[in-house]
């Protein structure tokens, strides 16, 4: 009987150190065990919900908890990122915090969080980016949902280093991958490893 | 090229949209004529100047947006979201809404 694998669209990427990237300039790496989840608002709960779970919902900006990272994506909908392990139980125990005031649909084989971190990283971005991501325009906690390298991506600033995480559909992954890291080429980010 | 200003995410680019077309179509009541139903999915006016239409923000928040748009010169008057009545520019009317065909 076949035995169903786990295969993360972007597995063979090798993990790099930030301190590597500094001298490019640009680091590049693949957030692993992560918990995503996207959750829905009933007509008319949206405050209800967002008071549950301690998060706004103001666009453009990430609320930080204890345990997750909510980014808005619409009116009444948000996505919520874990650093629990898929299977840990977040996207349950989110389900039952808010059973009665919105829905929960689980993500995380659905996307792949891609880390972008170096001197060079808001240079790299906008090469595809059409946001200003100018650091008196966005700065930490920014985030939005934009179409990068013609894949919908959904885009955090997670410090003013800057560091960006970058989460694509899993599907998308590997076309964008390969052309984020192709152009981070230019400056300096070199692949190594297996399948690049 | 348009700079889209959607009302959740803010301006954004129109390579984030999708126009979806006449926002002053109203759909004929459901015991309304063959005629007015025809009329109502297939024809449409092509007007030079204001026009309120409908874009999608799909690389976005993917909400549906009302835009007052000059066919002419492109230039974007207001933008609403999909329950709001946006008036047109030099008027304090509503948009003008296509009239119901006679049935």
């Amino acid at each position: 009987m076949t035995e169903f694998q786990t295969i993360h669209p972007l597995g063979d990427v090798p993990p790099q150190s930030v301190e590597s990237g500094d001298t490019s300039g640009i680091t590049l790496n693949v957030r692993h065990e992560i918990s995503m989840v996207q959750i829905f608002a009933r007509n008319g709960r949206e405050m209800e919900l967002a008071k549950k779970l301690n998060i706004e919902g103001v666009p453009g900006r990430a609320s930080e908890t204890r345990s997750f990272t909510a980014f808005p994506l619409a009116p009444g909908q948000w996505m919520l990122v874990s650093k629990n392990a898929p299977g840990s139980g977040f996207g349950t125990g989110i389900a039952k915090k808010l059973k009665g005031i919105g829905y929960v649909s689980e993500q995380s084989d659905s996307r792949v969080c891609i880390r972008v971190s170096g001197s060079q990283a808001r240079e790299l971005l906008a090469r595809g980016c059409r946001l200003d991501l100018h650091q008196s325009v966005a700065s930490k906690g920014f985030c939005a949902q934009t179409p990068m390298a013609q894949v919908g991506v959904l885009l955090h600033q997670v410090n003013d280093g800057p560091t960006y995480d970058l989460y694509v559909y899993s599907g998308f992954a590997r076309s964008f991958w390969e052309w984020l890291a192709h152009t981070a080429g230019q400056f300096g980010y070199s692949r190594g490893g297996r399948g690049h | 090229m348009h700079r889209i200003d959607c009302p959740w995410c803010g301006t954004r680019d129109e390579a984030e949209f999708q126009y979806q077309g006449d926002a002053t179509v109203v759909r004929p009541d459901p015991d309304a004529s063959e005629e007015a139903f025809f009329r109502y999915v297939y024809l449409r006016e092509n007007p030079k100047g204001w026009h309120t239409e409908w874009w999608h923000h799909v690389g976005g928040c993917r909400q549906w947006v009302k835009v007052v748009r000059n066919t002419l010169t492109h230039e974007i008057f207001a933008t609403g979201r999909a329950q709001e009545d946006l008036p047109l520019p030099g008027t304090r009317a509503k948009p003008r809404r296509r009239t119901r065909p006679k049935q």
